[in-house]
């Protein structure tokens, strides 16, 4: 299958730091990918290089085969009509109410639909999640988990075939988690090509058709899930085992979380 | 020492660039704006609302007080000299060239310049911008360019409130000390304003506003991921609004009057 987003040599310096080096990798399309590795090794810079949120210093990062920083303006607009990122923190925009916040992507990308049909559009989805009574307040109001679930909702807004998502189960609850895990399963199930970086072993279990390994800014290894996840290079597993917290019987409760018989971690 | 002063140099030079592409930008998103489908139009509104129109009742208190003082001053220096009709140019002069323009910009300068910088430095830091991006929006053409128009659209009609309210100001206290009639005042002073001083004036605000606009933006953005950068931000806003709108306030007066 061909690749949706592809990264070729892509090298990213932030602050003097260098996030990314010489990262080669594909995404391919109608697949989902977890990207893992321990903090600071560069998965949320290399999942925002890959949404064309962060130019890379060096490197190409194509598109359907067109490099994204090269797009015309139309096509950029295309592309980011096609694609949806659900933010680590939510990200949501505090000056507006959770209405707009959902409206807004609507507004941009369907500027013809009579403003009733996007405001149906919107009620439809927050009624889905449960909180259209929340409509009118500020993502202040909100809770972490409603944010999470918020930032989703904005993401999915325009039906994007591509979704990026950047630790979408972190710091909430079990029931929020549940939620956003059923969220994500109905996504794969539709066909949607999945990007995400997470350290949540149940999500992976069942979400992951791909694992991207990294460390150090560079990309360690990447295949399919159950050939890394079975992979005997060493550091993979010691990443493996760190990033999921399992500390000496990597080869039996890794395994078991990786495949979905362990608990959430 | 050399090396350093090298790596000093290299992120100067990176600066004016990065400040240089940013202004070239806003200049192009703005001559774009009004051919866009605008969803940016309701932030041009409240940028409006919040810099000119809130500004409204202080501009009035400070060029009341403003052109009461320059007719106190005046009203008694110049008939000491037998200079009393040199009042009037005074006063177009003091409030119509020169201060109208530049305390309206510095009123807009300390309100307005540190609130844009924290808004926006609050939003990189909350990656609010990533998320504008994210979703197919221009930050340069949602954020800035609205904030832009409405600062420097705010500043252009506050300076002519300001010259207004200054000029009103000096005949309310004229009365009290020496009192014209309204028609005498006003009709010398119309007498004494000349096409170029309105010129001066609203070529003046429309630099000063766009000067204290972009840079606030600019700084704004210049945040790149901690919280902390934020007030830094808002200073920098402040401090070199400040001292370009003087030295464009002088070099404006340089050109025009010399």
């Amino acid at each position: 299958m061909a690749d949706i987003v592809a990264l070729e040599d892509v090298r990213v310096t932030l602050g003097g730091f260098q996030a990314l080096r010489g990262v080669s990798v594909g995404f391919a399309e109608g697949k989902s990918t977890v990207i893992m590795g321990p903090s600071g090794c560069g998965k949320t810079t290399l999942l925002k290089v890959a949404a064309g949120l962060i130019p890379p210093d060096e490197g190409r990062v194509l598109f359907n085969g067109k490099d994204i920083f090269l797009l015309s303006e139309r096509g950029l607009l295309d592309m980011r009509r096609q694609n949806g990122f659900v933010f680590q923190d939510g990200a949501l925009w505090e000056n507006k109410s959770l209405f707009e916040n959902l409206s807004l992507p609507l507004q941009v990308h369907f500027p013809d639909v009579p403003a009733a049909d996007r405001n149906r559009r919107v009620i439809r989805a927050l009624e889905r999640v449960g909180l259209e009574e929340s409509a009118s307040e500020r993502p202040a109001a909100l809770s972490g988990g409603e944010k999470k679930i918020a930032s989703f909702l904005r993401a999915l807004m325009t039906e994007p075939a591509l979704l990026f998502m950047d630790e979408p189960t972190l710091s909430i609850d079990h029931a929020m988690t549940d939620r956003i895990h059923q969220i994500i399963r109905d996504q794969k199930g539709r066909g949607s090509t999945i990007i995400a970086v997470t350290h949540d072993a149940q999500l992976t279990s069942t979400l992951a058709d791909r694992l991207v390994v990294m460390d150090a800014g560079q990309v360690i290894a990447a295949g399919d899930f159950d050939e890394i996840k079975r992979s005997r290079h060493a550091r993979v597993r010691a990443i493996l085992s760190e990033v999921l917290k399992d500390i000496a019987s990597y080869d039996t409760d890794l395994l078991s979380l990786l495949d979905g018989k362990g608990e959430s971690i | 020492m050399v090396a350093a002063l090298g790596r000093w140099a290299n992120g100067k030079a990176r600066d004016y660039a990065y400040a240089l592409g940013f202004f070239f930008q806003v200049l192009k998103e703005t001559a774009l704006f009004m051919r866009r489908k605008q969803v940016a139009f309701r932030v041009l509104v409240l940028q409006i609302l919040f810099t000119g129109v809130e500004a409204m009742s202080i501009v009035a208190l400070i060029a009341l007080a403003f052109g009461a003082v320059i007719i106190v001053e005046g009203g008694t220096v110049l008939p000491r000299f037998g200079q009393t009709s040199l009042l009037y140019s005074i006063l177009i002069v003091v409030i119509t060239r020169e201060l109208g323009p530049i305390l309206t910009a510095f009123i807009i300068i300390a309100r307005s310049a540190p609130a844009i910088a924290t808004e926006l430095g609050n939003m990189v830091v909350s990656h609010e911008i990533e998320a504008y991006m994210s979703v197919g929006i221009n930050p340069i053409a949602y954020l800035v360019v609205p904030r832009v128009l409405g600062v420097t659209l705010s500043v252009m009609v506050l300076t002519i409130y300001f010259n207004f309210f200054g000029l009103v100001g000096s005949f309310l206290v004229a009365q009290l000390i020496h009192p014209i009639p309204f028609v005498e005042y006003f009709s010398a002073l119309l007498r004494t304003l000349q096409l170029r001083d309105i010129v001066s004036t609203v070529l003046k605000s429309v630099v000063f506003g766009v000067i204290i606009s972009v840079v606030a933006t600019y700084q704004g953005f210049k945040v790149s991921a901690s919280v902390t950068e934020i007030p830094r931000s808002a200073i920098k806003a402040v401090g070199q609004g400040f001292v370009l709108c003087f030295l464009a306030d002088a070099l404006i007066t340089l050109i025009y009057y010399v």
